[in-house]
């Protein structure tokens, strides 16, 4: 069991909102979609591989089967579901003095949210409705979130570097080659694995590496 | 918000870099508290002399104000040592984890691995370390004068304590029982605020709210508002017992609140510097470096190694000398504000101040917007929580600066209240990693943990549409080692006095 990935964390936060209230969150949610700029600290926040939050209306919280019985619940409740690179103890502050307003924005309405700062009671109360990941697999460990939006520029550049190029003289090719070369300046950073996210992590890691291994 | 520090109840080494008040040398004691006792009596007499954060006085009428004395002293300790010195569990269990476990059992998120290992340290380090005292003189005599009465105090603790030996020497001595620290000198004699790679050191440290004469000083070193002005940083960063930047008290304070309250953590490292390796790197690196070795040397670090000028203001050997004709032209207040007043708004794509620069690494001030207004609450969001006090002098000599196996390099002390989110996180995350900079694995060129069998690069960003290619670093050597050190608390003085007295009770 471990919410760590190679660079990825996954975190699965469930909180309970007030069934008469959730109408204001899917407004909320509407507005921020249709306005990017609302989302615009989260998606500069370059270590954040994916977001999303969704109401599970309290009638309608998912069932393994026909055959499991339905809950009676009292709330509806809001899913937060994100990987992102790093833990969230790291990188709380991040999130936490990045985005505060963004943060008490989408959880608002959620009952007993304390808001983002002071960051204590906010990390607690994350920590607290967080659902650990049972298992997780990640096909890529060593790729953060930008080493996948670095990539995949440089893949595209390359592409349409060599259908142009295969027939230049070599004067002409150099002077493309450096152009090219400056145009992903920003995206040559080398990609190698995780530095440890945690002492207790990499315990664990080492220890199922042994397992593998006999 | 503005406060008023106790400045007689903090030790001042927090508050002060000696090194900047005319106090060249230095010399760091290790001991071991063998009887908790006798210990806590030893701490009693350490205490007496104990330099507090008191200003010194300009002039003798200024009563307010302690005499400037010609040597300090300043005392912390390690977990291992507050339990030698019998602390109650109730306090003790309330210190971080990173401070209990100390710097060795940290190493693999430090990234202290092959020639930094811990088994590569100096022997000291062998040892459990308890306690360290610092001393620093206006002269060596002053220094050795104060090292003589600790030694006193020493024997008169009568096996409360042991002074540790182990310290590699500057003629081969692995043995000595002290590490000594000096300013370097010019050809001249003339102390210098300099390193032994030739880098200009201690410009930038942070300022936060309380400390004397902050509005002269905030420029560049507090943080970035959003109308683009510097305002101090939370005491609360720096000092227990305080708010802090998340608007709450530090959550690594012990209990009672008097044990905790004007204290701090300090992260101490004894960074040896293999200067023939980097010698030869930065003459190899520039034969295809377009720009002089001095240029290169400045991409490394971010500054100038003569005078420590911001690349990002002066970003090649033409605007260099237009910098220093400015700067010889200004008066003090001028020099200051052109060493530490800038950011890197202008130079979103690093093709001044590369993003593997040690200053924009340490410190990236308000770049982690990438340029995207308003991005952030704040522009320094992801920077107000990572920063550190830096103190600390060279040691030792450069005999051959063709060889690496002399004894040079830098005593490191980091000041923060939470070495996890502060001092780790910048090693960890900003100096061996680059996630958050998008270049990767790139490690920092000077402090990064480069393998040898794996050597690392790094790209030296150039003026985007410029059609030039950036300027690959590769195949870097590690030119630093770590040879020792530890994490330390720095209690108040109320709470030296406590801990002497036996009487920390949090209930």
């Amino acid at each position: 069991m471990s919410n760590i990935a190679g660079k990825a964390y996954a975190m699965n936060v469930i909180t309970p909102i007030r069934w008469y209230m959730v109408w204001i969150n899917r407004l909320i949610f509407k507005i921020a979609l249709n306005r990017p700029s609302t989302l615009k600290g989260l998606i500069t926040l370059s270590l954040i591989h994916y977001a999303r939050w969704v109401i599970i209306p309290r009638n309608a919280f998912p069932r393994l089967d026909e055959n499991q019985p339905k809950e009676d619940l009292n709330y509806a409740y809001m899913l937060f579901f994100s990987n992102f690179n790093g833990s969230w103890d790291q990188y709380v502050d991040s999130f936490t003095f990045a985005i505060p307003a963004g943060l008490d924005l989408f959880w608002k309405w959620n009952v007993r949210y304390p808001k983002s700062v002071p960051l204590t009671p906010f990390h607690d109360y994350i920590r607290h409705n967080q659902i650990d990941t049972a298992h997780y697999y990640n096909a890529y460990p060593m790729a953060a979130s930008n080493d996948v939006k670095s990539a995949k520029k440089v893949k595209k550049a390359l592409i349409d570097f060599n259908a142009v190029s295969s027939d230049k003289a070599p004067d002409d090719f150099l002077k493309d080659y450096n152009k090219l070369l400056n145009d992903l300046q920003l995206q040559l950073g080398e990609m190698k694995p995780t530095p440890i996210v945690s002492l207790s992590s990499y315990e664990v890691k080492k220890r199922y590496e042994q397992t593998q291994t006999h | 918000m503005t406060q008023n520090l106790d400045l007689t109840d903090i030790q001042g080494n927090i508050i002060k870099a000696y090194g900047a008040y005319n106090y060249q040398k230095a010399r760091y004691l290790f001991l071991r508290i063998d009887k908790g006792d006798k210990g806590r009596k030893f701490v009693g007499a350490i205490t007496t002399k104990v330099t507090s954060a008191v200003p010194w006085e300009k002039s003798s009428k200024d009563t307010d104000s302690a005499v400037k004395p010609q040597a300090t002293t300043n005392i912390a300790f390690t977990f291992a040592g507050l339990k030698a010195l019998e602390l109650p569990m109730a306090s003790l269990r309330g210190f971080p984890e990173d401070f209990i476990m100390g710097m060795a059992k940290r190493k693999d998120i430090l990234g202290d691995d092959g020639p930094s290992d811990p088994q590569n340290w100096d022997n000291i380090w062998k040892e459990e370390v308890h306690a360290w005292i610092s001393i620093n003189g206006q002269s060596i005599d002053a220094v050795i004068k104060r090292y003589d009465w600790v030694l006193e105090q020493i024997k008169a603790s009568d096996g409360g304590v042991t002074l540790l030996t182990g310290h590699r020497g500057e003629n081969g001595e692995d043995d000595l029982p002290y590490q000594d620290a000096s300013v370097l000198y010019d050809a001249t004699g003339t102390p210098t605020p300099k390193e032994h790679f030739g880098y200009t050191d201690g410009i930038g440290d942070p300022v936060f709210e309380g400390q004397i004469n902050v509005s002269a000083r905030v420029l560049g070193r507090g943080k970035l508002t959003r109308e683009g002005n510097w305002e101090p940083l939370a005491t609360g960063e720096f000092l227990l017992g305080h708010v802090d930047e998340a608007m709450e008290y530090p959550q690594t304070a012990p209990a009672p609140w008097l044990l905790a309250l004007n204290g701090t953590y300090m992260v101490y490292r004894k960074l040896h510097e293999n200067i023939g390796t980097f010698n030869r790197f930065l003459e190899e690196q520039s034969k295809h470096f377009p720009g002089s070795k001095e240029m290169l040397a400045a991409k490394f670090a971010g500054r100038w190694r003569d005078n420590g000028a911001p690349i990002v203001n002066a970003p090649d050997d033409e605007s260099k000398e237009r910098w220093d004709k400015q700067y010889a032209e200004a008066d003090e207040a001028g020099r200051k504000k052109m060493l530490t007043d800038f950011t890197y708004n202008q130079d979103i794509t690093g093709a001044k101040c590369p993003y593997s620069a040690h200053i924009r690494r340490i410190n990236p001030r308000g770049s982690l917007e990438y340029g995207v207004k308003d991005a952030y609450d704040t522009p320094g969001a992801l920077v107000n929580r990572r920063r550190i006090l830096r103190r600390g002098l060279p040691y030792g000599e450069v005999k051959d600066a063709t060889r690496d196996d002399g004894n040079h390099g830098i005593i490191f002390m980091a000041l923060n209240v939470d070495i996890q989110r502060q001092f780790e996180f910048i090693q960890q995350q900003w100096i061996n990693y680059a996630n958050d900079f998008k270049e990767g694995n790139d490690k920092e060129v000077l402090l990064g943990n480069h393998d040898a069998n794996n050597p690392g690069k790094v790209v030296l960003q150039v003026e985007p549409g410029s059609g030039k290619p950036p300027h690959f670093v590769s195949k870097i050597p590690r030119l630093v080692e770590t040879r020792g050190g530890d994490y330390f608390f720095i209690p108040s003085i109320t709470a030296l006095k406590l801990i002497a007295a036996g009487m920390v009770d949090p209930t």
